[in-house]
């Protein structure tokens, strides 16, 4: 589980990124199954567990992704500005305390430059706060430039961090510098300054200065007897009567200048920069749109429609080709399940033997008997052709099938029965998708004992596709 | 009983029992075709919330031989009572036999305290030739509901509707395919009141349905939102070296970079397409739709899109004085007030004057070819600078949204996506004009979102497409 709030904003943009292109169906299933199993064990579902159990559930290495990356360009930008301000502690320090035996340290530049540092360190806090960042286009250029939304809102505090650091080492340095230097050189300080002042005001001014630890360390609070003599003038005559012992007494008072005006603010700062962007990312992931849709589907319901089963390829043949036989003469007609009803058209009625009627409401042995009847009426006849009128929109079922079955065996060897589907409106043809199922009936039973015709209709023949009309 | 409710579509072959059954359980990959037989075997459909099945639908083949079956029955029963029993004793025996495989499919659902889900097609006359069926159902003496389906363009409803009120305890018009989401929710509302007990299951079912409903809604708004941040700040780029720069004009340069724009934003919309698509469960729709295309080397989109999915002058321009007076406003807050609104005012008309004049064309070169620097040569197309850009991608889109809002999963036509030619958006109200005027603007300069401009953006999306679904359902 990851409890820096920095990297679980990361982690939590990274893991909302990629399950942009997933369905959001999955994702629903599949984080309301969290908010429940974590209701079942009585604890809050917080984007810190989600995230955790999304990573146990991918395996080892499951999180090193693009937040592990961030993480490591930061951490090697902050690594560059401690590097950095390590070195210009150093040469600042041997800067400010050159000394060659000639003029003395001037103080007044030394606290000057502390002034500077202390404005420079608060102005870097200031700027992340009010998210000012003239150094974006640096970034950009140095291969930083894979923003996501993310990133230019957290970059103020993320930066101003670095620059931290880059102060609390360069504070260290300077401070160790110049432990050193007193250590081994004799440094002669004093004070100068153009502006008219005496030695009373300039007292009272490092006094002010040295106030935060005059408690903890009085030496280091320089006395007026040493600013008096230390006091120099550029054109005065050199080290006029002052004892030369008392130019290297200012030292306490300048490392606890560096130490607390310097090196304690950039500690603290450093620490305000951690918390600020601490702060940051909590009010970034509270207000991440993947938090507010990740609450939504941990909330909501999952709902399933049923609509896991697939079978829209496993479609029956429709393809095959098939034709279409021309109306036998046939002196009997069958009407199935209804077909002729209310009257039977003049076009087929006329001339037959034998008018009957089969499935639908008959009753079985009815079926059975108009067989029998048909039977006898074939072995008489010399065209052993057979009309059995349907309904074209009522599909073939098994029913007609055992008709048929039953006729095939009960007529005579050479007798063959047409199908003729008629149209609801018995001067209409009959739709081509209704022909085209009988068809295929036809030829899934008997094809040599079966076949389908139409009833002329005004002279017409239907033009059924893939039907050949003959 | 705490066992959810099951109900059996059952019927005669190709009535459109599976069609009822795609569009109830929002499956598109059930085989629907007009062919007996398509339905072998029976198939389970349960709505799940949380895992919890509220009610299961079970597709059926068709009666194939319901009068034997009637026969066999009537032979071995002895009086009404025992009619459930010898049902049951049918399917006992007839468990293996190859011809009656369909009946024991359909009723065995039956015999375990399914519903019954009788299906017709209104279509085609009533014929009584399906007495025996009803028979067979009535035997079984499970609660029933008639379904008049319409598969044809002929209506025998009301033959139907009187004729089957004689067999069964509700009879309900539905038409798989083109029933709208409301009758869907009324119709299973209708199967819960069958039975005291199923009532609640129902209930919840529909109230569940009706959120997912409302919750896909937002969902769509945010893919199209998504997209069109996409497509408007998307910049076509290219980075050429002095060898390659000697070898390239820049008129091949410039059209290999403007084609490559093309693509991404005709892939980028294909995508929110597949992405909406998908989020209503349509996962085999075949679709016909007008591409994006250009007119002329300065004109992004024909006249012909433009003429059918672009806002008016007189829009861009009251959506362009809502973003500048935001702006201006900000010359007040500087001024401490002391402009007294005037800052406001003047960023207004500055908005709406430059969206009237320039809304509709480009506003700045979206073809830019850098200078040589560093051995290396860059051009870039886009983001495109034509804020109608957005508004043609936002129309096509929310059309399409419409579309598959309102498709039944049982329809396997071709989803024909033709342009409208009204701009249905001034419908919108102002503040959500504003919004969006406001986000294609910030996207065409590439400048990021924060969250709650993100959050406005896809709620202004959100309003277009019930501006969007109200036009069209009172169009005609």
């Amino acid at each position: 589980m990851t409890d820096h709030p920095l990297r679980l904003l990361l982690d939590f943009d990274a893991c909302v990124q990629r399950d942009k292109g997933q369905a959001p169906a999955f994702l629903h299933r599949r984080d309301r199954k969290f908010a429940l199993s974590c209701e079942q064990q009585g604890i809050p579902p917080t984007p810190e567990r989600w995230l955790a159990h999304i990573n146990h559930l991918s395996g080892p290495g499951a999180g090193a992704g693009p937040a592990s990356h961030t993480l490591r360009v930061w951490r090697r930008i902050n690594r560059g500005f401690m590097v950095a301000g390590m070195l210009l502690g150093v040469l600042t320090m041997l800067g400010l305390l050159f000394y060659d035996g000639g003029q003395r340290i001037n103080v007044t530049i030394i606290i000057a430059f502390v002034a500077l540092q202390l404005l420079l360190a608060l102005l870097t806090t200031a700027q992340s706060l009010a998210g000012w960042q003239p150094w974006r286009p640096l970034l950009r250029r140095f291969g930083n430039n894979r923003e996501s939304g993310l990133l230019p809102r957290l970059q103020p505090v993320l930066t101003a961090k670095a620059a931290q650091l880059g102060g609390l080492c360069f504070a260290l340095s300077g401070l160790a510098t110049m432990l050193l230097m007193v250590v081994l050189q004799d440094l002669a300080f004093g004070w100068s300054t153009t502006l008219e002042t005496d030695a009373t005001r300039y007292h009272s001014l490092v006094t002010a200065i040295a106030a935060p630890w005059a408690w903890l360390w009085p030496a280091a609070v320089p006395d007026f007897a040493l600013v008096e003599a230390t006091r120099f003038f550029r054109a005065s005559p050199r080290d006029a009567g002052m004892s030369p012992a008392r130019w290297g007494d200012w030292w306490p008072f300048i490392a606890m200048l560096w130490t607390i005006w310097i090196l304690v603010p950039r500690a603290v700062l450093t620490l305000v920069a951690t918390l600020l962007i601490h702060r940051k990312a909590r009010q970034l992931l509270a207000s991440h749109p993947g938090m507010r849709a990740l609450m939504y589907r941990m909330e909501t319901p999952a709902l399933d429609t049923g609509n896991a089963y697939n079978d829209a390829s496993d479609l029956p043949d429709t393809e095959t080709q098939l034709d279409l036989q021309p109306l036998p003469d046939a002196s009997i007609l069958l009407c199935w399940a209804g077909a002729g009803d209310p009257e039977l058209p003049d076009a087929l009625s006329s001339g037959k033997s034998l008018i009957a009627r089969a499935g639908g409401r008959m009753p079985l042995a009815q079926d059975r008997q108009t067989l029998e009847q048909a039977a006898s009426e074939l072995s008489q006849a010399t065209d052993r052709s057979v009309l059995l009128l349907t309904r074209s929109w009522e599909p073939p079922t098994g029913e007609l099938e055992d008709f048929l079955a039953t006729a095939k065996n009960l007529w005579p060897k050479g007798s063959k029965i047409a199908l003729v589907p008629l149209a609801a409106q018995p001067d209409r043809k009959p739709d081509t998708h209704q022909v085209q199922q009988w068809l295929r009936f036809a030829r899934r039973t008997w094809p040599d004992f079966v076949t389908v015709s139409l009833m002329p209709v005004h002279e017409t023949l239907p033009d059924v596709d893939r039907g050949v009309m003959e | 009983m705490n066992t959810a409710p099951v109900f059996a579509v059952v019927g005669h072959p190709n009535k459109g029992k599976s069609s009822v059954v795609a569009t109830l359980s929002q499956n598109d990959a059930i085989a629907i075709a007009l062919e007996p037989g398509t339905t072998r075997k029976r198939q389970s459909y349960p709505l799940s919330v949380d895992g919890k099945t509220l009610y299961t639908l079970v597709d059926t083949p068709g009666f194939q031989r319901p009068r034997r079956v009637l026969e066999w029955l009537e032979a071995h029963s002895v009086s009404a009572s025992d009619h459930n029993d010898t049902v049951r004793a049918f399917v006992q025996q007839h468990q293996g036999d190859g011809r009656f495989t369909d009946e024991c499919e359909l009723l065995a659902p039956l015999l375990d305290g399914a519903g019954i889900i009788y299906v017709v097609d209104g279509s085609v006359p009533y014929s009584a030739e399906h007495e025996a069926e009803m028979t067979i159902l009535r035997w079984t003496g499970q609660p029933s509901l008639a379904l008049i389906n319409s598969i044809g363009p002929d209506d025998h409803s009301e033959t139907w509707q009187a004729a089957l009120g004689q067999f069964f305890q509700v009879v309900r018009k539905f038409d798989a395919v083109r029933a709208p989401f409301e009758q869907h929710l009324s119709l299973l509302r209708a199967f819960g009141q069958l039975e005291p007990d199923w009532e609640q299951a129902l209930d919840q079912a529909t109230h569940f349905l009706s959120e997912q409903r409302k919750q896909r809604r937002a969902l769509a708004a945010g893919m199209i939102a998504r997209a069109l941040k996409d497509m408007m700040s998307f910049q076509a780029k290219r980075t050429l070296t002095l060898e390659q720069v000697s070898g390239t004009s820049d008129h091949t340069l410039a059209d290999e970079l403007r084609q490559r724009w093309y693509q991404y934003q005709r892939q980028r919309e294909q995508a929110l397409r597949i992405e909406i698509e998908h989020l209503y469960q349509h996962q085999h729709i075949r679709r016909q739709e007008a591409e994006l295309e250009w007119h002329s080397d300065h004109d992004l989109f024909s006249e012909d899109t433009r003429k059918h999915w672009a806002v008016s002058k007189r829009y861009l321009a009251t959506a362009g004085f809502g973003a500048g007076a935001v702006s201006g406003a900000g010359l007040d807050a500087l001024t401490l007030g002391s402009s007294l609104g005037a800052g406001a005012l003047v960023g207004g008309l500055i908005g709406a004057a430059g969206s009237y004049l320039y809304g509709d064309r480009f506003t700045l070169p979206a073809l830019n070819i850098g200078l040589v620097r560093d051995g290396l040569k860059t051009a870039t197309f886009g983001p495109v600078q034509d804020s109608q850009f957005g508004y043609v991608v936002l129309g096509r889109a929310v059309d399409h949204w419409w579309h598959i809002n309102h498709r039944n999963h049982a329809g396997r036509g071709l989803l024909d996506l033709e342009p409208a030619d009204h701009h249905w958006l001034e419908r919108l109200d102002k503040k959500s004009r504003q919004t969006i005027q406001r986000t294609l603007d910030k996207c065409r300069k590439q400048q990021p979102l924060d969250a709650s401009q993100t959050h406005k953006f896809n709620d202004a999306i959100e309003l277009c497409l019930s501006v969007y679904d109200d036009w069209r359902l009172n169009r005609t």
